[in-house]
C-alpha cells in the first residue's frame, strides 16, 4: 500500500491544487474533479484521460519546464505548473474545419 | 560528444509478468540484464489485478513484489519511467533508443504486453469516457475513483474480470450493458452471441470470475438456449447488473459524461423503438478486448501472423520465442493474449531459449527449453482465466508455419 | 447524434461517415483510407483505432486480407523531444 505520501502542491490553468508526491499528474486531477485535460487542437472539443498507460496520447497537457507530457505517465512533483492541452489556430494546423 | 552507449547482455522492453520472469531467470544463468518500461512502476498490468481464486484472493501486486524483490536482488536494472521509441541492429548489436539514452544488447526479449480495443458509442469522446483498463489503473493502482457511478460497455472476459474489482474497490457501477450495433461492434452487439461467450466461459469450471449462483446459472442456461428468455431486467452479477438485452445508443454530456441514453434491443441486436431511457453516470468504460502491442517488432523487422484467437497480428515466433530476426525474441500478451501466469511460464521459457543461444547453459541448453516448453503447456491447461477456446489449437498453427518456414531441411 | 457521425479515429476525429465517403471514392483498404482520412494517422499513431478501421474494411469486404504491412508503424514510436533524439543517435 502507498501508506505515507508526501502531499504536495501544484497548479493547474493557474488553480491551486494539491496532489501526492510522485502519482501521476492525471491521477491527481482525477482526485480533485477535474476531468478535461486538453482541448482538441483543431475542433477544440474537450478531451480528458482515455487509456492511463501512454499508449493514446489523449492525456497530454504542458507542465512548465517539460514541455507536453502524457499526464499519466508523468510523476507529481512540488510546485509544477500544469496548463491544459490547447486548441490551436487554424493557420497552424492548416486544416478545414466541416 | 558521442553519447555514451550503455551495454548488456540482454535488454527487456516490458517490466511486466513476462519480462520480470525472463529477467530473475536470464539473470540466474549469470546474464546482466536491463528491463525498461515507460510505467512510472514495475509490474505492469499485474499491478491492478486481483481475483478470488479457490477461496483465496490471487493478489497480482503480490506477485509483481516478490519479482521485482528477486530481480533486484540478482542485480537487475529496472529502468522504468523510460519510453523505448526505436531499435536498430548495428553490426551484431541491437541498439534500443528511449527518452534516456541508447542501451546496446547483442539480444532484446520484446515483452511489451497488449493495448485495448475501444468499444466506440457517439460521445465517447466525452471527459469520463475511458477504456476499461484505465478505470482499473485509475482504482487498482493509483487509487482514485474513475467516478461516483459508471457504467461499462462492452460483454468480455476483461470487462467481467475489472467489473467485479471495481465493486470490491467500492467503484458503483449503473451495469454492464451491450454495444450499440454496426459494422465496429460486430458480433459484440447480439446478445446471443454474448451470452454464448458467457455461458462458455462458466463452462471453464471452475471459472473463479464466472462461477454463477443457482438462480444466475439457471437464467443464463435458459437463455443460452432461447436468447429472449433473459431477463429484460438483467441479472446481478456479484452486486452488477448485467444488461445482455440493453444496449448503449449515446453517451451524453456538455463537457464531461453526464448520462448514457440505453434501450433495449431485440435478438439480432436492433434497437426497439420507443425503449430508449437515459441513465445518469458521470463515467463510462470501454471494453472491447485485447491485442497484442507489438510495435517494436515491426520496427525491428519481423514478419507478423494474423491469428484472430490471440487478439490478430502478432509477430511470427517459434514455440522457443525466437523471431525470425536474429537476437530478438518475445515472450507475453505481445504473442498472443493469454493470463498473467501464462505470460510468466512465457518470460521463462524466453530466459531458457535466450541462454541456450547464448551459450551460458552448456549441454543443458536444449533440455532446459524443452523443460520450459511443457510447464508453459501445463500452465495454459490449467488456467482459470482463457481469454478464447481456440487458443492451443491457434498456438499449434503457428508453431507449424514456423517449422515449415524455417526449419524445412535442417 | 447520428450514427454516421460516430468518430471512429478520435485523435484526428475521423467519423464513419468520412470512411464511407472515402470508401465510395475508391479508397478500400485501411492503408488508403489512412491516406484519404487520416483515420490512425493521429498522435496515437493508430494504437487506439486501426482495429477498429481493420474491422470495417473487413464488414465491407470479408474476403480483404488481413495483411500487417497495410498499416505498419514507424520510429519514433512514443514521443520524444528533439534534445532526446540529439542524445540519442537514431
Amino acid at each position: 500500500m502507498k501508506s505515507n505520501r508526501d502531499t504536495v502542491s501544484f497548479t493547474f490553468n493557474g488553480k491551486p491544487l494539491t496532489g501526492y508526491r510522485g502519482e501521476p499528474i492525471a491521477a491527481a486531477l482525477l482526485a480533485a474533479g477535474i476531468r478535461t485535460l486538453r482541448k482538441h487542437e483543431e475542433s477544440g472539443n474537450p478531451r480528458g484521460l482515455y487509456c492511463a498507460i501512454g499508449h493514446c496520447m489523449e492525456c497530454r497537457l504542458s507542465v512548465q519546464g517539460k514541455g507536453i507530457v502524457r499526464s499519466c505517465l508523468t510523476p507529481l512533483e512540488d510546485g509544477m505548473t500544469v496548463l491544459e492541452g490547447q486548441q490551436l489556430a487554424n493557420e497552424i494546423t492548416g486544416r478545414k474545419l466541416p | 560528444m558521442k553519447p555514451k552507449l550503455q551495454q548488456t547482455d540482454l535488454i527487456i522492453v516490458g517490466a511486466g509478468p513476462a519480462g520480470l520472469s525472463a529477467a530473475t531467470a536470464a539473470a540466474d544463468n549469470g546474464l546482466s540484464v536491463t528491463v525498461i518500461d515507460e510505467f512510472p512502476e514495475p509490474g505492469g498490468r499485474m499491478l491492478g489485478q486481483f481475483h478470488e481464486e479457490q477461496g483465496h484472493w490471487w493478489v497480482g501486486k503480490r506477485i509483481a513484489d516478490e519479482l521485482i524483490e528477486k530481480n533486484r536482488a540478482q542485480g537487475v536494472s529496472i529502468r522504468c519511467g523510460v519510453s523505448v521509441y526505436g531499435m536498430l541492429k548495428v553490426d551484431q548489436l541491437w541498439e534500443v533508443s528511449t527518452s534516456h539514452g541508447t542501451w546496446t544488447a547483442p539480444r532484446v526479449l520484446l515483452a511489451t504486453g497488449a493495448a485495448e480495443i475501444p468499444m466506440p458509442t457517439c460521445g465517447w469522446t466525452l471527459p469520463g469516457v475511458m477504456s476499461i483498463g484505465a478505470a482499473q489503473v485509475m482504482t487498482n493502482v493509483h487509487y482514485v475513483k474513475p467516478g461516483k457511478r459508471g457504467l461499462i460497455i462492452g460483454v468480455n472476459v476483461l470487462a467481467m474480470a475489472i467489473a467485479r474489482e471495481l465493486s470490491v474497490s467500492g467503484v458503483m457501477l449503473a451495469g454492464i450493458v451491450l454495444p450499440p450495433g454496426g459494422p465496429l461492434a460486430g458480433k459484440a452487439a447480439l446478445p446471443r452471441n454474448n451470452l454464448q461467450v458467457l455461458m462458455g466461459l462458466s463452462h471453464l469450471a471452475p471459472s473463479p470470475i464466472l462461477r454463477f449462483g443457482g438462480k444466475i446459472a439457471y437464467a443464463l442456461g435458459m437463455a443460452g438456449i432461447v436468447s429472449s428468455l433473459f431477463p429484460r431486467r438483467g441479472i446481478k452479477l456479484w452486486d452488477i447488473p448485467l444488461k445482455l438485452r440493453t444496449a448503449a445508443v449515446s453517451i451524453n454530456g456538455t463537457d464531461r459524461v453526464e448520462s448514457v441514453t440505453l434501450a433495449d434491443v431485440n435478438a439480432k441486436g436492433e434497437i426497439i423503438a420507443g425503449s430508449e431511457r437515459e441513465e445518469a453516470v458521470d463515467f463510462v468504460a470501454l471494453a472491447g478486448g485485447l491485442y497484442p502491442l507489438a510495435e517494436l517488432a515491426s520496427v525491428a523487422g519481423c514478419p507478423f501472423i494474423y491469428t484472430p484467437e490471440l487478439g490478430g497480428h502478432l509477430p511470427l515466433h517459434s514455440e522457443r520465442m525466437q523471431t525470425p530476426v536474429e537476437g530478438l525474441y518475445v515472450a507475453g500478451n505481445i504473442t498472443g493474449v493469454e493470463s498473467a501466469l501464462v505470460a510468466m511460464a512465457q518470460g521463462q521459457l524466453a530466459a531458457a531459449s535466450i541462454c541456450s543461444d547464448a551459450g551460458v547453459l552448456g549441454e543443458d541448453g536444449d533440455r532446459k527449453v524443452v523443460e520450459a516448453i511443457g510447464e508453459v503447456q501445463r500452465v495454459r491447461a490449467s488456467a482459470l482465466i482463457q481469454f478464447h477456446p481456440g487458443i492451443p489449437e491457434a498456438r499449434r498453427k503457428i508453431y507449424r508455419m514456423w517449422q515449415q518456414t524455417y526449419e524445412a531441411g535442417v | 447524434m447520428k450514427p454516421s457521425s460516430l468518430i471512429i479515429c478520435r485523435c484526428e476525429e475521423v467519423t464513419i461517415e468520412q470512411l464511407e465517403q472515402a470508401y465510395q471514392t475508391g479508397s478500400c483498404t485501411s492503408r488508403q483510407l489512412k491516406m484519404k482520412t487520416r483515420a490512425s494517422m493521429g498522435a496515437c499513431q493508430g494504437r487506439v483505432c486501426r482495429q477498429l478501421v481493420d474491422a470495417w474494411v473487413h464488414d465491407k469486404d470479408p474476403d480483404s486480407p488481413h495483411d500487417a504491412e497495410l498499416l505498419s508503424y514507424r520510429p519514433p514510436i512514443r514521443p520524444i523531444t528533439f534534445g532526446q533524439l540529439a542524445k540519442g543517435e537514431l
